[in-house]
C-alpha cells in the first residue's frame, strides 16, 4: 500500500497542495449473528482504498477517496481533493497555521494473543451459539435473544508530506448481546456489549455463555420490576452508564469543534467547570481499549490528554485545524472510521481518574435517591444538554438498595450536573463504546461509579 | 459526476463471477451491486469546512448451498478476482452455516419501471455548485437573525447505480440521484445559548431550496430565545412531525418489521385486523411514491415496488416483508428488503450499508396518511397543551418506551403558544400514544423514510425540572 500512496506523492499534483494526508487501508470485519436459535447473518466483508486529503492556500481542506486503486483513478482522486479544497479557499475569511507535526516513521502492530486468523468458521458460529445457550439456559421468559460477534482487522497506513509514514495493524474483536424477555404482555429489553482491542482471548475471562446468561438474567429480573419515577433525584451512576455520562454529557463538549460551536465549555479553559472530584482524560493508548489508536489519523501521536483536572477545565481534544485555532497543540483526536471518511475530532478511550469511595460507602450515604445502571445510549447537545437511556435502577433508601425498576431516559445540562457530583468509586473500568457523530467510531470508557443529582424520566403512574 | 462505463464493467464482472459461482453446485445465489459517486459540503461555525468526493463501488454475494445454508461476503475491490473470490468466501460462510429452513430469494416478477428517480443534474453537479448552495443556506439562516449561527450542516448530491441479479431469473438495475441539504444551529441571547435546532431537506433531484431550510432553521432558534419552565402536566401534546419522524416512527417501525415479529420483538405479534391505534391513523409503505427520497422499482433483494397498507384507521393491516420473512410467516413479500436501513444498531453501524451487508426489513416512505387540519388549526383548538417540535433520546424498542428531553417544546393556553419549554421531559409508551392520537395534521414533511403530520395525542405526562 505504502508503494500507491508514494506514487501519489510523486505525481505533479502533490506540488498544488501545501499539506497532503495520504491514508490507505484494507479491512476484514467478520460478522455472526445467532438469534434465536438461528445463524441469522454470517458474513464477511473485505475493504480497501485510499482517502486523499490536501490542505491549500493556507486556508482550506478538500478531501476525497477511492476504491479504485489503479494509477490513473489515485491521480484523479488527489486532482479532486485539490479542486475541493480550491473551491472554497477564496471563502475562508482567514489564514490558518497549522501547527507543525512531529516526523515520524512507525510499525505499530497491537500485540494479539488470540488472533482470529488461527480460528475456523465453525469456532466463530460457536462463539455466538454458545453465548446464545447462555441466555437460554435462563428460562422460557426470554421471547427474544440476538448475539452478535464482530472480529475486525484493521491495516491502516499513513503517508504525509511532513516526513510521517505510519502503519498500524490492530484486531478488534466484539460480542453484542439483546435479550427482550417476555411475559403476560410485558416487555423487558437488556443489551450488552464485550469488547476490546486484541484477538479471541478476550473470551478467557468471560465466556460467551457466561456473559449471555448474565444479559438474559437482568432482562428476567426486569419483567418483575416497577415503572421508575420521574423527577430530580440524587443518582449513584454504575459504570455501565457513567460510560454513556462521560461519552455524552461531558466528552462531547470537550470536543474541541463541539466547544467552538458554542458548547458549554468554550472559553472556560483554566476555569473550574465541574465538581473539584472530577479529573477526567482522553488516552489512544490504554492497552485493550477500543479506542486504542498511537497514532490519528492526520499522523499525529495520540497523547494521555489532561482534559479537566480536579474540575479545572485543562484541554480539549484537539486535531491540527482546531488546535491551530485555539492556539494548542494537537492532541491526537483526529479519526476517521475508515478510509473514505474525513477525520473529525473524536474521543479515543476517554476516562475519569478513580476517586475514594468504596461502591458501598456511595450508596450508604444517600437518604431517598436511585441507583442507575446500563446503558440504552444517548444523545447530547453542544449546550451540554443531553439524554440518554438507563436500562434499570434501584431505589435508595436510607442508605440500601430497595426494590428493582426499569429503565428510562435520564437527562440534564452536563455543566450542571457535573457541578453535583460528590463521590467518585475508586475502581474504574475500562468499557467499550461506539459512537455515531457524522460517522461511525468505536472507542473506550474508563469510569468508576459516580453519584451526582440528576433528572429522571420515568413513567410511574 | 458518474460514468456509465464504470457500471458496465462492474456489471459485467458480476455476470461472470455469478456464472462461475453456478458451476460449483450451490442451491442459489444473488449479487447485490452498487456503485456510486457522492459530493458533500459540511458546514461548520457559519463557514463551508470541508468538501468531500467519495467514489464507492462494490459487491454483495449470498450464496446458498444445500438447498438454506446461507452466507454472505462483499467486496469493494473491482477486480475480476477478488470478485470471484468474495463469491467462493460467501459460499464457504454457507457450508460451515446452520441450516436457515426459512430462507428464501424473490422470483423474478414482472418489471417495474419507475420514473423520477434519477435526475441527470445532480450527477452532473460541481463541487463549485455545491458550495455556493451551502453558502446560501448559511446565508438564509443569520441574514434572518445576527444572534442566530449555523453550527453546522451538510449539502450533498449522490448519484449512482444499484443492481441485483440472483440465480432464480431477478436481474434488474437502476440508476438513482438523492440530493440532501441539512442545516443545524443555535442561538445566543444574554448569554444563554439555546438548544440546537435543524431543518432538512431530501430530494431526488438537483433544485434544493437552501433559503427556506436557511431560514426554518433560524426562526425555530428564535423561537427559543423566550424558554421558560412550567409546571408538571398531563394532558394534550401535538408532536411535530420532526418529532414524528424520529422516535414516534422508530417505534412504529420496530412493531411493524416482520422479523421482529418472528423473533418476538414486536409487541404488535397479534393476528391482522386488530385495533392497534386510534381511528386517526392510517399507515402507508409506498415505495413508488413520487419524489419519495426512498421511492424505486425494485427492493434490495430486486423485488417490485408496490404500496402496502400497514395500519389502516388503527387496524393492523400487514408487517412490512422481505422474501425470507413473507416465507416464514407465509404470507406476501411486501418488497420491504432493505439494505439501507436508518439505524445505530452497532453491528450494522460497523458493517456499513449497502453492498456491504445483507438485506433488512425496512420501510421504504413510511407514509402517514395525513388528515385536515394545519398545526396552526390545531394548536388554535387546544386550551392547554404542549406542541412538540423536536425531542431528544431514543425510544426503547419494543417496550414502546419513549422519556425524551423537549429540544424544541412549546406551552400553549387559549389556543396561542405562551412560550418555550425549558428542561422538560415528555414521558409515554408510544403505543398507548398511537391509541390516545385525537387529530392528524395536514403538514405533511418528507424525510429519509418517512412522509408524516402533526399528530394530536391526548393525555401525554411532561414532566420538568
Amino acid at each position: 500500500m505504502f508503494d500507491l500512496l508514494e506514487k501519489c506523492l510523486e505525481t505533479s499534483v502533490a506540488s498544488q497542495a501545501d499539506v497532503i494526508q495520504l491514508r490507505g487501508q484494507e479491512r476484514t470485519v467478520t460478522i455472526c449473528s445467532v438469534r434465536n436459535g438461528t445463524v441469522e447473518e454470517f458474513s464477511s466483508i473485505t475493504l480497501k482504498g485510499v482517502g486523499i486529503r490536501v490542505f491549500v492556500d493556507g486556508k482550506s481542506w478538500g478531501f476525497s477517496s477511492t476504491n479504485r486503486l489503479d494509477k490513473e483513478s489515485l491521480k484523479g482522486t488527489f486532482t479532486d481533493a485539490v479542486k475541493l479544497a480550491r473551491a472554497t479557499s477564496a471563502l475562508k475569511k482567514a489564514r490558518i497555521s497549522l501547527p507543525p507535526v512531529k516526523a515520524s516513521t512507525a510499525n505499530v502492530v497491537v500485540p494479539v494473543k488470540k488472533p482470529l486468523k488461527d480460528f475456523s468458521s465453525e469456532d466463530v458460529v460457536r462463539i455466538a451459539s454458545d453465548a446464545y445457550k447462555g441466555t437460554k439456559a435462563t428460562g422460557p421468559t426470554i421471547a427474544s435473544a440476538e448475539l452478535t460477534f464482530v472480529g475486525l482487522e484493521d491495516d491502516k497506513y499513513f503517508l504525509g508530506n511532513e516526513g510521517i509514514r505510519v502503519s498500524e495493524h490492530a484486531t478488534r474483536v466484539l460480542l453484542i448481546a439483546m435479550v427482550m424477555a417476555r411475559s403476560e404482555g410485558t416487555i423487558a429489553p437488556a443489551s450488552e456489549n464485550l469488547g476490546h482491542t486484541g484477538g479471541l482471548e478476550l473470551f478467557d475471562k468471560t465466556p460467551p455463555e457466561t456473559f449471555g446468561r448474565t444479559v438474559a438474567e437482568k432482562a428476567m429480573s426486569l419483567l418483575k420490576a416497577k415503572k421508575p419515577p420521574s423527577g430530580r433525584f440524587r443518582v449513584v451512576i454504575h459504570p455501565t452508564l457513567c460510560a454513556t455520562l462521560l461519552h455524552e454529557a461531558i466528552g462531547h463538549p470537550l470536543e474541541a469543534d463541539i466547544a467552538m460551536a458554542g458548547g458549554g465549555f468554550d472559553d472556560q479553559i483554566s476555569r473550574l467547570v465541574s465538581s473539584k472530584l472530577i479529573t477526567i482524560y482522553d488516552d489512544g493508548c490504554v492497552p485493550g481499549g477500543l479506542g486504542y489508536f498511537p497514532f490519528d489519523d492526520e499522523g499525529v501521536e495520540c497523547k494521555h490528554t489532561v482534559l479537566l483536572e480536579n474540575g479545572v477545565l485543562k484541554s480539549f481534544m484537539h486535531d491540527r485545524t482546531s488546535a491551530a485555532l485555539a492556539s494548542a497543540t494537537p492532541t491526537g483526536n483526529a479519526h476517521a472510521w475508515d478510509y473514505s471518511a474525513e477525520p473529525l475530532i473524536r474521543q479515543t478511550n476517554i476516562g475519569i481518574e478513580a476517586g475514594d469511595f468504596a461502591l458501598e460507602e456511595m450508596i450508604e450515604d444517600v437518604k431517598e435517591g436511585l441507583f442507575l445502571e446500563g446503558t440504552f445510549g444517548g444523545q447530547a447537545d453542544a449546550n451540554g444538554d443531553f439524554t440518554f437511556g438507563f436500562r434499570s435502577a434501584r431505589w435508595i433508601h436510607h442508605g440500601e438498595l430497595g426494590e428493582e425498576l426499569r429503565g428510562a431516559n435520564v437527562a440534564g445540562n452536563a455543566i450542571e450536573v457535573f457541578k453535583t457530583i460528590d463521590a467518585v468509586g475508586k475502581e474504574a473500568t475500562l468499557r467499550p463504546g461506539a459512537c455515531g457523530k457524522g460517522q461511525w467510531a468505536i472507542q473506550g470508557r474508563v469510569v468508576p461509579p459516580l453519584r451526582c443529582e440528576i433528572m429522571v424520566g420515568g413513567v410511574s403512574e | 459526476m458518474h460514468e456509465d462505463s464504470d457500471w458496465s464493467t462492474l456489471s459485467s464482472l458480476v455476470n461472470a463471477a455469478m456464472e462461475r459461482i453456478k458451476r460449483e453446485h450451490v442451491s442459489h445465489a444473488e449479487a447485490f451491486y452498487t456503485s456510486t459517486r457522492s459530493i458533500e459540503v459540511s458546514i461548520r461555525n457559519s463557514e463551508i469546512f470541508a468538501e468531500d468526493k467519495v467514489t464507492d463501488a462494490g459487491v454483495g454475494f449470498r450464496v446458498i448451498v444445500d438447498k438454506d445454508k446461507v452466507g454472505f461476503a462483499s467486496t469493494n475491490m473491482l477486480n475480476e478476482r477478488a470478485i470471484l473470490e468474495a463469491g467462493k468466501k460467501a459460499m464457504s460462510i454457507a457450508k460451515a452455516s446452520p441450516r436457515m429452513p426459512n430462507f428464501a430469494l424473490p422470483d423474478a416478477k414482472p418489471r417495474l419501471r419507475l420514473n423520477g428517480l434519477f435526475d441527470p443534474e445532480v450527477a452532473e453537479m460541481t463541487v463549485e455548485e455545491a458550495v455556493e448552495v451551502a453558502e446560501r443556506t448559511v446565508s438564509a439562516a443569520e441574514s434572518l437573525d445576527n444572534r442566530v449561527t449555523a453550527k453546522d450542516g451538510r449539502v450533498s448530491y449522490v448519484a449512482g447505480w444499484r443492481g441485483v441479479k440472483n440465480t432464480l431469473g431477478v436481474e434488474c438495475e437502476e440508476q438513482e440521484t438523492r440530493s440532501y441539504i441539512f442545516l443545524w444551529g443555535n442561538g445566543r441571547k444574554n448569554g444563554e445559548v439555546t438548544s440546537g435546532c435543524s431543518e432538512f431537506e431530501f430530494g431526488r433531484g438537483a433544485r434544493l431550496h437552501p433559503e427556506a431550510v436557511g431560514e426554518n432553521m433560524a426562526r425555530r432558534v428564535i423561537s427559543l430565545f423566550e424558554a421558560g419552565p412550567v409546571e408538571g402536566f398531563e394532558g394534550p401534546v401535538i408532536f411535530g412531525p420532526e418529532a414524528v419522524s424520529y422516535q414516534l416512527f422508530d417505534v412504529l417501525v420496530g412493531a411493524l418489521i416482520s422479523s421482529n415479529v418472528i423473533s418476538g420483538r414486536s409487541v404488535w405479534n397479534m393476528e391482522t385486523g386488530s385495533k392497534v391505534a386510534s381511528d386517526k391513523l392510517t399507515v402507508i409503505d409506498n415505495a413508488v411514491l413520487k419524489d419519495g427520497f426512498a421511492s424505486r422499482s425494485f427492493d434490495d433483494e430486486g423485488f417490485p415496488s408496490q404500496v402496502t397498507v400497514l395500519v389502516d384507521h388503527g387496524r393492523l393491516e400487514s408487517f412490512l416483508h422481505h422474501a425470507a420473512t413473507a416465507k416464514e410467516l407465509k404470507t406476501k413479500n411486501t418488497g420491504n428488503a432493505s439494505r439501507y436501513p436508518r439505524s445505530s444498531d452497532m453491528v450494522r453501524m460497523i458493517t456499513g450499508i449497502g453492498y456491504r451487508t445483507k438485506p433488512e426489513v425496512y420501510p421504504s416512505n413510511l407514509v402517514i396518511k395525513q388528515g385536515d387540519k394545519s398545526q396552526e388549526k390545531l394548536v388554535s383548538e387546544m386550551e392547554t397543551g404542549v406542541l412538540v417540535e423536536a425531542m431528544a433520546g431514543f425510544a426503547q424498542q419494543g417496550s414502546g418506551l419513549i422519556s425524551a428531553q423537549l429540544s424544541r417544546g412549546f406551552w400553549v393556553q387559549h389556543g396561542e403558544i405562551q412560550h418555550a419549554i425549558k428542561s422538560g421531559m415528555v414521558l409515554g409508551i408510544a403505543f398507548d400514544w398511537l391509541k390516545q392520537i385525537s387529530a392528524v395534521g395536514s403538514d405533511s414533511k418528507q424525510f429519509a423514510n418517512s412522509v408524516v403530520p402533526s399528530l394530536k395525542v391526548e393525555n401525554v405526562k411532561v414532566v420538568c425540572a
